[in-house]
């Protein structure tokens, strides 16, 4: 092998061995990730909205339809605050998709070596054959470096986020499946209430008493069936946690065939549960 | 005195419902044995245990902000890296495609064939 060739070869192999991270598993995972979390756009409640359902509900039960104004502006923060953790978690994802992207960095130079070897450059003449073959150990080099490079910018970044993106991801959870489902369990409770005296009002005919009890277990479904898809995404959530933690903790041997399944048993759940939420649209 | 957290306060407002829930269980079962007035009474303390109840969630739900401050800024920190090293990276080839480009326009200008020359300054800048 002629020297300049041995030499190439060695800073390639010397590329490849700096970071071991194997992008295909940080690109798919960080795929799945954003299908599963974009779900976020299509949860069917959120504080505002159950602070307007309970609002308006005070105002039936006061047989009340003058003045109606509700101040919900501490739920709308509340939203606020939760849809910045989501949209945080996302542009991080999104950011680890695009970097780990094998299709990054295959620069194409066919066009340039095309130039070179047709192209007429007065007295400087250039044998079509010798540009291409230049070209591609170029472009080869060129790789080998930048994806080094890359392989151990995502591995630090990896290690970086891990800490807080758990914290995000928990307190998402929090507000989700913990603070707007206890929210969700309260307009139940004032459902309740509310029918309740409705439904043993004997002043009132068998058949309004009848109408009564069934709204009490339409409104009541409609709040389940709002509880289980967040409960739902809640599911999804756990399990981008765990992805990533997954990813933190075997960085240096994403190519083990046992993190290899496990990553892809991982993947499959989110993107099963990613298809589900988006069926329920 | 510290300040309680978002935790802490969801888990408030989890036994302030439990505890609501009972109230409001204890007037159903009895509801024929009490009085109109008691009923009312009753059914009105639980409301309003209600309406604090929901308030406590959003106030949990408001906590969240101060324990993920510095979550959210480490997070941002680590895109703003992933989006500046991805601008890099399809930097080098944006580098070689201008390169071709200005290539291009050298060899039309040097074989002297100006549609070549026209076509390729258009694809340059277009």
């Amino acid at each position: 092998m002629p020297p300049l060739e041995k030499k190439l070869t060695l800073v390639i192999l010397c590329s490849f061995a700096i970071g071991c991270v194997n992008l295909k598993h940080v690109s798919e995972f960080s795929d799945s990730s954003i299908s599963a979390l974009a779900n976020y756009e299509t949860l069917p409640t959120s504080f505002a909205q159950a602070c307007r359902e309970n609002c308006r509900q005070e105002h039936i039960a006061n047989f009340n339809v003058y003045r109606t104004e509700c101040d919900c502006s501490s739920d709308e923060k509340a939203d606020s605050i939760t849809r910045l953790i989501y949209t945080t978690s996302m542009q991080y994802f999104e950011g680890l998709m695009q970097i780990s992207d094998n299709t990054l960095t295959y620069y194409e130079t066919s066009d340039l070596s095309g130039i070179l070897g047709s192209g007429n450059f007065g007295p400087v003449q250039l044998q079509e054959e010798d540009v291409k073959a230049h070209s591609k150990i170029a472009t080869l080099v060129l790789r080998a470096f930048s994806d080094g490079y890359r392989r151990n910018r995502i591995k630090q970044y990896i290690k970086e986020a891990d800490a807080p993106l758990q914290v995000l991801i928990h307190f998402l959870r929090l507000n989700l499946n913990g603070n707007l489902n206890g929210k969700l369990e309260v307009q139940k409770g004032k459902a309740q209430n509310l029918y309740f005296d409705l439904v043993n009002d004997k002043s009132l005919s068998t058949y309004e008493r009848t109408k009564f009890a069934e709204d009490y277990f339409k409104r009541i479904s409609q709040i389940d069936e709002n509880q289980r898809q967040l409960q739902r995404f809640d599911e999804v959530l756990d399990e981008i946690a765990k992805g990533h933690q997954t990813l933190y903790a075997n960085l240096d041997g994403l190519d083990d065939n046992e993190v290899k399944g496990r990553l892809a048993r991982l993947r499959y759940r989110l993107d099963q549960a990613a298809s589900f939420l988006s069926s329920q649209k | 005195m510290p300040k309680l957290t978002s935790e802490q306060v969801k888990q408030l407002a989890d036994n302030m419902l439990h505890m609501t829930n009972a109230l409001g269980d204890y007037r159903y079962e009895n509801f024929d044995k009490l009085t109109e007035d008691e009923n009312k009474k009753i059914k009105e303390i639980h409301g309003q245990m209600l309406n604090y109840t929901t308030e406590l969630y959003t106030k949990s739900a408001l906590l969240t902000m101060e324990d993920i401050e510095s979550s959210l800024a480490q997070i941002d920190t680590i895109s703003a890296k992933t989006r500046q090293l991805y601008k890099s990276l399809t930097g080098v080839q944006n580098v070689i495609d201008q390169a071709t480009g200005v290539l291009k326009i050298a060899a039309a200008i040097l074989s002297l064939d100006t549609t070549q020359i026209s076509a390729s300054i258009k694809k340059m800048i277009g």
